[in-house]
């Protein structure tokens, strides 16, 4: 066998696992974007193109608007926290670096939805923070806890690739931009930050992209106006039984989402060329 | 336009049949007529495959049907009625299944549950005269009735005092910014339904661009739209929050100061809606599934399991006086006989209406 078929040998499982794990739900989920449902609301297959024209119903720009508003404001957010952050271990950590990324990455195995739900017993009204500072803060069902919800939910896909980049780069650089009279300010504008700039971009892509398609943090933690695209999508599934709608969204969405990824990918193969 | 369901058959020949059957896509996994029609003989048949919301029933009175014809019950759960749907639909054989109204006239439409034998079932007498023919059933003929709920509003009489008996409370009480609205486009829209004087079930285009309207005018006093209402009330972040009478039933199990905890019905309307038993078509126990009916029907056990759900269920007897029972300090919580002749019920829109009622509920809410 020669080494070739050999290695190629080897992408059969993963192959495999994306057709039928991947490509087939996909297509599936394209047919259907197609099709209409019968008066009960089964899915029925055919050529109905109409149901991605109703996509672009001036009713939803507001809940497009939004989405993204609490996607951005989620990833700026999970920047300014977890830059720091990450910088921290990277830099400070020392021996116990493994220790304190294994405590950043801890909670994220609980499920994001046990998560959520642990917020509103944190924040609500005779929740455990109202009780310590002895206040009657309406945290929950706002926007703000949206947000809030969203970055506690995604925060850790902004630390780890920040935290890669940094933890790749030579601290002998930092000295060295100390050396030729970079303040820290200079030098971490002139130094630190361009090593980490693909990073920081990995993670805004990491982090923008669930957020944007999210419904958990809306449903649990919004007010009467935080309704997001992610919920719309699953009204359609659950409740409106209107599943060709649901699967003609779900496709504009994946699209729109395809775009940012295929810019970021490109970013970063220019990066990997450029070194 | 090209019209026509995709050969189930032909996909498994592309590789995608399971899949599309996960996805709760392709035939409605139906039988025949004739399958549909077969007597079932009320005899034990093996264990019974039951498949059920989770904690929707007393574990002993699961434990009692056991020891009682000597067979397991093999308990699994859905979660919503989609996931009942697709599992049915991608051939699991169950022996009972707890549908709601609603889908029981998909089902049945569909082939999919047999036909029960009520002369059968001792017991099946206790059922209310409403539910002896329902609007979703015809002569009740595949179903027995489980549980019922009426929708109404929840509220803190601690807090708000001033009820006036309406819906409009959800709007114009001073709650302190603590009210919720259901967040369920058919229980939204058939309370401004009825708020604006039409059907429940109203769909025209009049009736809707009201509820829009008065909905979008509800939301300024809304601090949220939930369904996880038990949460809401409990943790003191609802005031009023509009919900099922069991759920408060729960609610009040659940506090310090259950007094303060009242269910409101509205005097422009109840919404009355309910859950059912029904054996699928592929059941391969249907003998124990039936035996399995009439021992929910059972006074002794109905009592039960109202007491354990909080919700009421439609049999004279036992259940009645349980449920009775659980709300004797505050009688409205009840749904009574009158209150069933009275009230509305949810119906199946039919697919324009239904996308009508998902229009406009989108329009409240992106608003």
């Amino acid at each position: 066998m020669s080494q070739g078929r050999f290695a190629a040998g080897f992408l059969v499982p993963g192959g495999l696992w994306l057709v039928l794990l991947f490509a087939i739900p996909l297509g599936i989920v394209l047919a259907i974007s197609f099709g209409t449902t019968d008066d009960l609301g089964n899915t029925i297959y055919g050529w109905y193109p109409e149901n991605y024209e109703q996509v672009f119903d001036p009713v939803f720009l507001p809940v497009l608007a939004r989405s993204v508003g609490f996607a951005l404001a989620t990833v700026v957010l999970c920047l300014l926290i977890g830059y720091p952050v990450a910088y921290y271990i990277a830099i400070f950590g020392g021996r116990w670096k493994h220790v304190l990324v294994a405590m950043v990455v801890l909670p994220f195995f609980v499920n994001y939805l046990v998560r959520t739900y642990a917020w509103i017993a944190m924040l609500g009204d005779e929740g455990v923070v109202n009780g310590v500072i002895g206040g009657d803060i309406k945290f929950i069902n706002t926007p703000w806890a949206v947000i809030g919800g969203l970055v506690y939910g995604y925060l850790v896909f902004m630390i780890l690739p920040v935290y890669a980049a940094l933890d790749r780069m030579d601290p002998a650089l930092i000295e060295a931009g100390k050396d030729l009279y970079g303040g820290p300010w200079e030098t971490f504008r002139n130094v630190t930050w361009p090593h980490t700039v693909q990073g920081v971009l990995a993670g805004t892509v990491l982090v923008f992209l669930p957020a944007v398609g999210d419904f958990v943090a809306a449903q649990l933690l919004g007010g009467p106006d935080s309704y997001m695209v992610g919920n719309l999508i699953q009204q359609q599934f659950f409740a409106a039984e209107n599943w060709p709608f649901g699967a003609a969204l779900t496709t504009v969405m994946m699209a729109f989402l395809f775009v940012w990824m295929v810019l970021y990918l490109r970013s970063a193969a220019r990066e990997v060329a450029a070194e | 336009m090209i019209d026509g369901r995709i050969d189930r058959r032909g996909l498994l020949v592309a590789g995608a049949g399971i899949a599309l059957a996960g996805c709760g896509v392709g035939d409605s996994g139906g039988g025949s007529k004739e399958e549909v029609e077969k007597p079932i003989a009320k005899k034990v048949d093996g264990d019974l495959v039951y498949f059920n919301w989770a904690e929707y029933i007393d574990p002993a009175v699961i434990k009692s049907f056991e020891k009682r014809y000597g067979v397991k019950v093999r308990e699994t759960y859905f979660d919503s009625m989609s996931a009942m749907m697709s599992k049915l639909r991608s051939g699991i054989e169950y022996d009972l299944i707890f549908p709601t109204a609603e889908y029981v006239q998909r089902l049945i439409q569909g082939n999919q549950v047999r036909k029960i034998d009520r002369d059968k079932l001792k017991n099946a007498d206790l059922v209310y005269p409403t539910f002896q023919a329902p609007w979703y059933d015809d002569g009740s003929e595949h179903t027995t009735p489980y549980t019922m709920y009426a929708t109404g509003l929840g509220y803190r009489v601690d807090n708000v005092p001033d009820m006036t008996g309406s819906w409009r409370d959800l709007g114009e009480a001073d709650t302190g910014g603590k009210a919720f609205m259901l967040d369920d486009f058919q229980e939204g829209i058939g309370m401004a339904n009825q708020v604006n004087g039409h059907e429940l079930n109203a769909a025209d285009d009049e009736a809707l661009e009201q509820a829009k309207d008065y909905l979008i005018s509800v939301k300024p006093n809304l601090r949220g739209f939930s369904s996880d209402t038990i949460t809401t009330m409990t943790s003191g972040n609802a005031n009023i929050q509009h919900l099922w009478n069991g759920d408060i039933v729960n609610i009040r199990n659940q506090v310090d100061n259950p007094e303060d905890f009242k269910f409101q019905k509205c005097k422009e309307g109840i919404p009355v809606g309910s859950d059912t038993l029904a054996i699928p078509v592929n059941a391969k126990h249907p003998g124990t599934a039936l035996l399995f009916i009439e021992h929910l029907l059972e006074p002794e056990n109905a009592a039960r399991n109202v007491a354990w759900i909080g919700y009421p269920m439609p049999y004279e007897g036992g259940a009645t006086e349980s449920f009775e029972g659980l709300v004797k300090d505050d009688p409205s919580i009840n749904v009574t006989v009158d209150d069933l002749e009275n009230g509305e019920q949810f119906e199946n829109l039919g697919r324009e209406n239904r996308r009508a009622w998902d229009r406009t509920w989108t329009e409240v809410k992106a608003s």
